[in-house]
This record gives C-alpha cells, structure tokens and sequence, in this order.
C-alpha cells in the first residue's frame, strides 16, 4: 500500500507512525489451521441444502400439456357436448340411419368384416 | 482480491452459489474471508482466543444471511467488517465491567530492541500494544484507514457515521498512537534506522 500524503505521520522522520502500520501490515495476524478448519466446518454444517430439482408435472398437468394446455382442453369438452347432442337429438340429416332398418353398416359403405374374412376365422 | 480455488468470482457470486448448496463456494468464501475476519478482529481485540470467538460469530452471521443477501445493495466485506467490529465492541464494552482473564490482551513483549530480523515483528506488537490502548471508535477507525487500507467513504458506511466524522476519529487516534509510540523508537530499533541513513 502507498503511503497517503495527507497522513502527515511524524512527516519524513523514521519511526513515524508509517512505518508502524507497514509493520502492521506485514505482520498480519495469521489464523491458526484449526480455526481454518472449524470455520470450514461451521460454513459447510449451515449451509442450505442444495435447491431441489423441480418435481414431476401433477396428473392433470401432464394431460394439459398433451392436449395442448387449456383451449385443447376446450375444443376436447365441446366435441364431447356435441357428441351427446347428436345422441340426444339427432339431425334430419342423419335421422334416416338411426333406428331403422336401413342402418346397417354396409349401408355406410363399409364392410368391416366381409364374408371370406369370416369363412377364414372359422377354418 | 486474494486467490482462491474460485478467484475469477465475486464475493456476491460465491454468497449467492453458497445459498445454493454449493458446497466449493462454502470453502472459497471461507479461505478469502477468514483470515480477513479474524485479522480485524484480532487487531480490534488483540487477543487470538477472542479473535477467533468473533470471527467465528461474524462469519456465522454471513452464512445465515446469505439466502436472504441482496446482490448489490452492500459490499460482503463492508457488511462483514461492520459486524466483526460490532461484536468486538460489545466484547471490550463487557470485559470493561469485569474482565475475564483471556479477556485480557495478550502482554506485548517489549524486551529491550528485539533482534534486527524480528524488528518488524516488534514494531507490530508495539503498534497493537497502543492500539488496545485507544477509545474503540477511534481504534477501528484507525485500523480501517490505515492498517486495512479502506477509503473514508467505506469507512463511514462501515461505522455508520459521516466522512468528516471519520477524519476525525482517525486524526485523534493517530495524535494518541503518536504519543503512545513516540518514547519507544529507541527500543523499537529507529535509532538504528537513523544510523543507517546518515
């Protein structure tokens, strides 16, 4: 460290008070290594403990972020009430096929199971 | 700042990394604050065993708080210097009812001109010997100032006083030192000095 100009300690004589603090700083007060370790020791014993990493999405949370959070969520509850709707009250459109005769399968086009498919599982 | 397994880091780096459970921050803090701590309070005390009793406070405290520290708002070492020197005014406040017999700053040994390579040494004990002598405030402003090198405006931060109050603490203590210390160059080996310059 330099000596400031405006100490003015005992100015220019040797054994002014300069040259004291230059012995202090010299001499600096070492600690022992048993304080070193039983500061180290204390440091370490009150130390928080490691923030925890962050826990696993609840159920919910996972189903959300599947369906695209909450407007997904949405869409899903209105397709459902439409559903039972259509169930409740069908169109005029599709009225012809429910409850009748000519609502059968094949009536949609579709043969989910033909005859040789069945001829097969019975061997 | 002094070197350390993590020298690149700031005090406030190495509190916040601490508060985190980083168990090589806790070491890096301890080895640069440490001795810092125990060397203020040693000069403010003059004696090992209570030094190490007020280190260990302080740096208690740091740990304690460092969840809660707010990164800039203060220095590490302003707020640890500010603690260390509280906790040993409290100490020479008490032992000032009534002594404890480690309480008792250690005897300086003041055997006629130490040996020339332990003149350095002397001049240190002599310099504490004094120092233990003076009114606290001014000893801990003294020792800031001139031993520990700190500005007056951290000074005052420290002390929580104005910068001309400080000035005027370290002036009063310096005139006392000055007395104190003035009839041992002599002994303290400056004669020497002298000769050796002439």
């Amino acid at each position: 460290m330099t000596k400031r100009k405006d100490d003015d300690l005992w100015t220019g004589a040797t054994g002014g008070l300069e040259d004291f603090f230059d012995a202090a700083r010299a001499e600096a007060p070492l600690p022992s290594g048993d304080f070193m370790a039983r500061i180290e020791a204390q440091a370490l014993a009150a130390q928080p403990a490691p923030t925890a990493p962050k826990s696993a999405p609840g159920l919910l949370r996972q189903v959300l972020e599947t369906i695209g959070g909450w407007p997904g969520m949405a869409g899903l509850a209105t397709a459902c009430a439409v559903g039972v709707w259509m169930g409740v009250s069908p169109p005029a459109s599709i009225s012809p096929y429910i409850g009748t005769d000519a609502a059968e399968i094949d009536s949609f086009g579709v043969d989910p199971l033909s005859g040789f498919e069945l001829a097969l599982m019975e061997g | 700042m002094p070197f350390d397994a993590m020298s690149d880091k700031s005090d406030d780096d190495l509190l916040a990394a601490y508060a985190s459970g980083d168990a090589a921050a806790a070491r890096a803090l301890t080895a640069r604050l440490g001795p810092r701590v125990f060397a203020h309070a040693m000069r403010m005390l003059g004696n090992r065993a209570e030094a190490e009793d007020v280190a260990q406070d302080a740096l208690l405290k740091l740990w304690r708080i460092a969840p809660d520290w707010r990164e800039g708002e203060a220095k590490v070492t302003t707020w640890l210097y500010r603690v260390t020197a509280n906790l040993c005014i409290d100490r020479m406040r008490k032992a000032r009812s009534g002594p404890a017999l480690d309480a008792i700053p250690e005897p300086v040994d003041t055997a006629p001109s130490a040996a020339a390579g332990l003149q350095a040494q002397a001049r240190a004990e002599a310099l504490q010997d004094a120092l233990n002598q003076l009114p606290e405030r001014q000893r801990q402003a003294v020792i800031l100032r001139h031993i520990e090198g700190l500005a007056n405006p951290e000074i005052a931060q420290i002390m929580d006083i104005g910068p001309r109050a400080v000035e005027s603490l370290t002036a009063r203590g310096k005139r006392m030192l000055e007395a104190l210390l003035s009839g041992r160059r002599d002994e303290l080996g400056f004669e020497d000095d002298d000769e050796a310059q002439g």
